[in-house]
């Protein structure tokens, strides 16, 4: 399923990823946003793959964060995804910018991120 | 490079319907702008951050209800700072609207976070300006500082 480039895969584990492929602003925000409010409805802990996406900006944040209080309110994990070294710096740049990381769990591998979600919401 | 030596003719200038879709625009220009001044791939970063949020202001709140246009012009002058000026010609700034629906109303906090300066004003007959001026070479680590 792929539309707008957010497409959306299941882990063996149950867990949904969303994986924001390019660049992700006002355009993409409301698709965004019922996305991951769907998953979270259906009790899916859901993990959002930021390593292939170029750019995003704080619609897109406050899809983001919309989706973890959802998430946490009904006992779910939700994390985001976020490379090392992503080519494009964009996305570690508006975490870091407005202080997220610490309230927001962001890992840096798939295999942690899925972890993480099905440890539940406080997990990082 | 004071906004009084600014040449008459911006380096770019771009005139789009006030769209979400067109906020990627504005910032691929941009990519072609940084690619003449070969930026660093950090400052383009802040850079296309900041008039992003400026770009999404003027498409959520300049003309509710009716379509106008959004305009940007970037002046690179002396090849030490950007300017770059997003504007509307919209029903004028209200800054509680601007700061209360999408974007966490972090929009205009990020702005003044990325520029060296920003000024924030009406427009003669109407509409908002939002000038914000970039350091080409900025001292990176003076910029996380500035963390919301």
């Amino acid at each position: 399923m792929k539309a707008s480039g957010i497409s959306l895969e299941r882990s063996e584990t149950g867990v949904a990823v969303v994986v924001l492929e390019g660049d992700h602003d006002l355009s993409t925000a409301a698709a965004l946003r019922s996305r991951l409010e769907g998953l979270i409805a259906e009790g899916v802990p859901v993990v959002v793959d930021l390593t292939p996406t170029t750019f995003i900006d704080s619609a897109i944040l406050d899809a983001l964060l919309s989706a973890l209080r959802r998430a946490r309110g009904q006992g779910l994990g939700f994390a985001a995804l976020i490379g090392e070294s992503p080519a494009e710096p964009a996305v570690r740049r508006i975490f870091e910018l407005t202080q997220l990381v610490p309230l927001f769990p962001v890992l840096s591998t798939r295999s942690a991120a899925l972890d993480a979600v099905l440890s539940g919401p406080e997990a990082r | 490079m004071s906004d009084d030596l600014l040449p008459e003719r911006p380096n770019l200038r771009l005139v789009l319907p006030a769209r979400a879709e067109n906020v990627a625009v504005v910032r691929q220009a941009l990519n072609g702008v940084a690619e003449g001044l070969a930026l660093e791939a950090f400052t383009l970063t802040d850079i296309k951050i900041a008039v992003s949020e400026a770009c999404t202001n003027v498409v959520l709140h300049a003309y509710p209800g009716r379509e106008g246009p959004l305009v940007v012009d970037a002046w690179a002058g002396d090849g030490e700072e950007l300017v770059v000026v997003v504007r509307d010609r919209g029903s004028g700034f209200t800054p509680a609207a601007r700061t209360e629906s999408a974007g966490l109303g972090l929009g205009l906090a990020l702005i003044a976070s990325l520029s060296k300066e920003v000024h924030i004003g009406s427009e003669p007959g109407g509409g908002t300006e939002v000038r914000m001026r970039f350091r080409l070479d900025p001292d990176r680590e003076d910029m996380e500082v500035t963390s919301l």
